[in-house]
């Protein structure tokens, strides 16, 4: 386990922050959602070594989260929002240098900060001063100074804000083969769910100081009846009309799609051949599930 | 033979606490610093007194050769404390510092605050007195290289050309207080020009205070002094009372008729200021918003 | 169908940058998505539709009518820019209303607006706050308002869901897709291509300060030749099932999946080979559990069109 904490109270004075939350996690990428206000920075500070929980203990990276706060922080990688630099300096100097206060020893440090600017994209342009760098450079580079140090504990905070769909591409694939590297765990805070759900396998929600859901996301978001996304082309209308006199139900979403309600005893074969018959090809066929946001929506309570 | 494969790779060091942590700090200000060419002007230009003392000591020493130079008057130039007192309390080596200060020295923590790298520094396991002592160590560089190198250079120096320890066992306290009153100019303007440093993100503006309060405090004591011949009122000027200060750890009569343990005790209370002001302005970062 | 803006051979630079070269187009009632490289040159065409800059070359009309110091025209249009510049100092409610008195409405009409603008966007209860207590989300809501108050018949909007909690996104989508059912239009520019998509299909895309394509994203990929259709299956048998491809004209490629229960076909022909999928699959001998087209959406479409 990366990550076993139980019960975390935390309060900022009269503020409840974190009213008893309890997370198991292991390797790989977690994304962490909730509305603002959620708990969700404070719970980061507790994970991540910068706060000590008033109530409520754990370990994160097999090191106690109340009295082992800098051997957490040791291992832990962070990867701001906004944009942070240092004047003056270039993108092996920058990495190095914050290799280096991770503590690294200081060669060790400038070996890594090359390794790293080249994973990260940036090896053509890492003896450039980063003042000189684009949007996307800098959230590279970013990236670069959070794994340095080979951290065990990853944080990224809105990884992909104001990158181009180039940009947001190309960090999401850097995440996601990081998340498959042994022995590193991601934590990743987005509101761009579509991101969450490119390069997370699990979830945390989280929603007035509570866990709100926790697990898996293909698992959390099964629907438990057969029901079937379809893009048809051809004459709808007939094709429609045959699956209800099967006794089947049928729905259209604004946005094209035919949604079908498959029951217990049908085969989806019976699906095709009514398609064959009615002259209908069918062009896209997805086992329907809940959206993220839906899922997300509904776990927070609103709407 | 195994084919390296692209792809996320781990290190294989470990990583551990260092004895100093607040190193890298310091080394990297250092760095950046010397750098910018206005810094290394002022920087090599603050070196000149220490460089005409020094020929001051050789030629009170060959006294004789330069006889001819005098032409009567017998101790123009005699190494003593009084001497070294000059050397410290000059109105030109102060005010070196406080050009060091201001367009080196602004930028230090500003910077990081324009920039927003504090967050950077603050995960990692860095607390932030080691931040701290590591930005003030990069003043603390600079200011002793002016102040306690020089006069440590000029006692090996005054007892090389004189060729004889007769000088130390006259005043064997000097050294003393050569590194006393280094230390306590390091300190008090190494919290100085961190604490304005801390206070905006603006360097130009940090670099305009810094220059204001030096300036402007003798300005006032000069003012205050002159319309009413209060000597307390020169306690006023913070350079007036490093100077005061410098005389009596060198054993000298201060300038103004004022004890110069008050100077003391302003200039402490005034560095207590700036590290109560730094720490509290720095305490307001937070790493994950 | 009313066309909302023209543009004829509209050009725009900035001493020697290139801004916007030689730009063609009409946009008519409904939702546009607006995307492009950084630097490609949207900022310079939102820019240049809200008069907000002079043309180089070209024109570009609103409403029939020239943008360029046409103040009538512009009581027409919200704007809701990327950056966030606002007065620290007001209430978002002083904000409003004067930004309403502004635009001519007497002080009992800027308050009911305000009002109603303030409800939809859910800033009520912050209204009396000052927008320096205000969160990331609670300014872009305000802008929003801000470009929304004054009803008007054409909205532009830059990142309009940046900074905003996916609760809040999905409600401005609604809102967003109401307009287009009120007969609105609106342009929306965006580098979150999964937004647009769930506003619209339709898209205008620029690179290097030209259009690359106009309109629906699907007619769009079609056109794309040199990239044929790709088709994933996921079955029990997948091998089976290609082999009633192989003799198949309009199938190029076929890659089976390492888990041994899909496969990926590639086809240019995508009328052909659905017809044919639909009538093996018809006869039952498959037990099929997906089929996608994974490259038949605005990422893809984006990424064909911009490489070099």
């Amino acid at each position: 386990m990366m990550i076993e904490v139980r019960d975390l109270h935390f309060s900022y004075g009269r503020i409840r922050a974190l009213e008893g939350v309890s997370l198991s996690l292991n390797e790989g990428a977690v994304g962490l959602l909730g509305p603002n206000g959620a708990g969700k920075s404070t719970l980061l500070r507790i994970l991540l070594g910068f706060l000590a929980p008033q109530k409520g203990e754990g370990r994160v990276l097999d090191y106690d989260i109340r009295r082992e706060q800098a051997e957490i922080r040791r291992s832990v990688g962070y990867m701001p929002e906004d944009d942070c630099w240092i004047a003056g300096l270039d993108a092996v100097r920058f990495v190095a240098y914050f290799g280096e206060l991770s503590g690294m020893p200081r060669r060790e440090a400038i070996k890594r900060a090359h390794d790293v600017l080249f994973y990260v994209g940036l090896g053509e342009a890492r003896y450039r001063m980063i003042e000189t760098y684009s949007i996307g450079m800098k959230q590279r580079l970013k990236l670069a100074q959070a794994i340095v140090h080979d951290p065990r504990l990853l944080f990224l905070d809105e990884p992909t804000s104001n990158l181009d769909p180039q940009g947001r591409k190309e960090i999401l694939e850097l995440i996601k083969d990081i998340s498959s590297a042994k022995n590193i765990q991601v934590l990743i805070s987005s509101h761009i769910l579509p991101d969450i759900e490119a390069v997370c396998s699990a979830v945390v929600i989280l929603n007035q100081g509570r866990l709100a859901a926790e697990g898996n996301i293909q698992s959390l978001r099964e629907l438990r009846f057969r029901l079937y996304e379809t893009k048809i082309k051809g004459d709808g209308g007939v094709f429609r009309n045959r699956l209800e006199e099967n006794g089947w139900r049928v729905e259209e979403t604004e946005d094209g799609l035919t949604k079908i309600f498959l029951p217990e005893e049908a085969n989806i074969v019976d699906l095709f051949r009514a398609a064959a018959e009615t002259g209908v090809q069918i062009r896209h066929l997805v086992r329907s599930r809940t959206s993220l946001e839906d899922l997300f929506a509904r776990t927070v309570g609103v709407d | 033979m195994t084919i390296r494969e692209k792809g996320y790779s781990h290190w294989d060091g470990c990583l551990s606490a260092r004895p100093r942590p607040w190193w890298p700090i310091t080394r990297m200000g250092i760095g950046l610093m010397l750098k910018k060419k206005p810094f290394r002007f002022f920087y090599y230009g603050g070196f000149i007194p220490a460089l005409a003392f020094l020929i001051g000591i050789y030629i009170s020493e060959r006294i004789e050769d330069f006889r001819y130079l005098t032409r009567g008057s017998q101790k123009i130039l005699e190494v003593n404390p009084a001497y070294f007192k000059a050397y410290f309390t000059s109105d030109f080596l102060l005010f070196m510092l406080v050009v060091l200060l201001a367009v080196g020295g602004a930028g230090l923590i500003s910077e990081d605050l324009a920039s927003n790298s504090l967050q950077l520094y603050f995960s990692r396991p860095l607390k932030k007195r080691d931040y701290l002592f590591g930005k003030a160590a990069v003043l603390a560089f600079f200011i002793l290289t002016l102040t306690l190198i020089p006069g440590l250079f000029f006692v090996v120096f005054k007892l090389l050309f004189s060729g004889s320890f007769n000088f130390l066992s006259a005043f064997p306290w000097l050294p003393l207080s050569i590194i006393g009153y280094s230390g306590l100019a390091t300190v008090f303007f190494s919290l100085y020009g961190l604490c304005f440093s801390s206070l905006s993100k603006n360097r130009r503006y940090v670099s305009l205070l810094i220059f204001a309060l030096y300036l402007l405090s003798d300005l006032l004591a000069s003012i205050f002094y002159d319309n009413s011949k209060n000597p307390v009122l020169t306690l006023l000027s913070l350079k007036i009372n490093l100077q005061q200060v410098g005389a009596g750890i060198f054993k000298q009569k201060p300038p103004f008729p004022v004890p110069w343990l008050w100077s003391l005790f302003v200039l402490i209370v005034l560095a207590s200021a700036f590290l109560f002001f730094l720490r509290r302005k720095v305490r307001g970062v937070e790493v994950v918003k | 169908m009313t066309t909302v803006i023209e543009t004829v051979k509209l050009s725009k630079w900035y001493g020697s940058v290139l801004g916007l070269s030689d730009v063609s187009l009409k946009i008519e009632p409904g939702i546009v998505g607006l995307l492009g490289p950084n630097g490609a040159g949207k900022s310079t065409f939102l820019k240049l539709v809200t008069g907000l800059l002079k043309p180089s070359l070209g024109s570009v009309s609103v409403f029939g009518e020239k943008i360029i110091g046409n103040y009538r025209l512009f009581a027409r249009i919200g704007f809701c820019p990327e950056q966030d510049s606002f007065y620290d100092e007001m209430t978002g409610w002083e904000f409003l209303t004067g930004l309403m008195r502004l635009h001519g409405y007497s002080a009992a009409e800027s308050r009911r607006r305000a009002t109603h603008a303030l409800e939809t966007v859910e800033l009520t209860k912050d209204r009396d706050r000052m927008i320096r207590a205000y969160s990331r989300g609670m300014r872009q809501r305000l802008k929003f308002a801000q470009a929304i108050a004054h009803d008007p018949d054409l909205m532009i909007m830059d990142e309009p869901l940046s900074g905003l909690d996916p609760l809040t996104k999905r409600k401005l989508i609604r809102l967003i897709k109401n307009f287009k059912a009120e007969g609105k239009t609106v342009v929306v520019s965006s580098h979150i291509l999964p937004e647009i998509e769930a506003l619209t299909q339709t898209i205008i895309l620029i690179h290097q300060g030209k259009v690359f394509a106009q309109g629906d994203i699907h007619v769009i990929r079609d056109l794309i030749e040199s990239h044929p259709h790709l088709i994933s299956i996921k079955c029990d048998d997948p091998r089976r099932l290609a082999s009633h491809f192989l003799r198949a004209p309009d199938v190029l490629k076929i890659h089976f999946g390492s888990d041994g229960r899909s496969l990926l076909l590639e086809t240019n022909n995508r009328d052909q080979f659905f017809g044919r999928l639909t009538a093996v699959l018809a006869e039952g001998r498959f037990a099929v559990e997906e089929i996608t087209s994974p490259d038949d959406n605005l990422q893809a479409v984006f990424d064909y069109l911009i490489e070099k």
